[in-house]
């Protein structure tokens, strides 16, 4: 099963970087490759249990399920329910941690997923360049104005 | 129970932090207010259980002992035993994660402990300024002297 873990340090006070990651259908707000989100059925998106569904500017559509939401701990925990990508069992949690001495956020990002063993370097290299690296530096960059 | 914590992005890579915090006796080598240190009972320094005894430039003496290490998770945790400062319960952790697109070490040290109510609020600020801000910036510089 491929681990996937990427981590930051962004420019701003962890309230305000948990304010803007809390919210389940904001991906199109801070994430470049996002086009348009919502959440399914009417629920909240700090709901858990809801399902975003959203489509990236090349056209993919993915769902996701928010499984768990602590605004203790600053983490958010989700699954994919569908994706054109090869993989299957993919489990995802973005999670923040106060950087005291400099009033900066540290931001750990980390997945797993089970995927065809010729398909795994791709995938690896697409989830965690492609997503996380590039999501974590738009994010900071939201916050560097 | 009170609970401190304190934390920061080292620019060094997390192997170089680690190698050297993980050395539970090493503390008399970085940390400011340690003036020496030594293992009991001729243990070795990374065995759980193990206690460092050791004395602060100030004079006190303090044991401590090796609760956890995890080279997995790159992190220990560790009690005070015995003190002359009234830190009662005291179960600190110590844990490194490697800020991956910086190449940098995140450091978390954090502690709770029971104390006197009157004197809870100089212990705060003795754990979190004297302990954990001191040691952060002395690692700081010391990893950092190493990778210049």
């Amino acid at each position: 099963m491929p681990r996937i873990f990427v981590s930051s340090v962004i420019p701003a006070p962890v309230e305000k970087v948990w304010e803007r990651v809390r919210d389940f259908n904001a991906l199109p707000d801070w994430v470049p490759m996002v086009a348009e989100s919502h959440i399914q059925d009417g629920m909240l998106p700090d709901q858990v249990g809801c399902i975003r569904e959203f489509s990236l500017q090349n056209g993919d559509r993915i769902t996701e399920q928010l499984v768990a939401l602590s605004d203790y701990d600053m983490s958010i925990s989700y699954t994919m329910l569908m994706t054109p990508m090869a993989l299957e069992n993919y489990f995802a949690t973005l999670r923040l941690t106060p950087v005291t001495e400099t009033k900066e956020t540290f931001v750990e990002w980390s997945a797993e997923f089970d995927c065809a063993p010729e398909d795994a370097e791709d995938l690896i290299e697409t989830v965690s360049v492609g997503v996380f690296e590039t999501a974590l530096k738009a994010l900071a960059r939201r916050f560097l104005s | 129970m009170p609970s401190v914590m304190t934390s920061k992005v080292i620019p060094a890579p997390i192997d170089t932090v680690w190698n050297m915090v993980r050395m539970f006796n090493g503390h008399d080598h970085w940390h400011p207010i340690v003036a020496n240190s030594q293992i009991e009972k001729g243990t070795a320094e990374d065995q759980i259980g193990c206690v460092r005894n050791f004395k602060l430039s100030s004079g006190e003496e303090l044991r401590e002992k090796l609760l956890t290490l995890s080279d997995a998770e790159t992190m220990f945790r560790y009690c005070l035993i015995e003190t002359p400062i009234p830190l009662y319960n005291y179960v600190a952790e110590l844990r490194l994660i490697p800020a991956t697109l910086q190449n940098h070490c995140f450091i978390h040290w954090s502690a709770r402990f029971q104390t006197p109510k009157d004197q809870t609020k100089a212990l705060i600020n003795l754990v979190q300024n004297s302990i954990q801000r001191a040691g952060i910036q002395a690692i700081e510089k010391k990893v950092t002297a190493h990778v210049d």
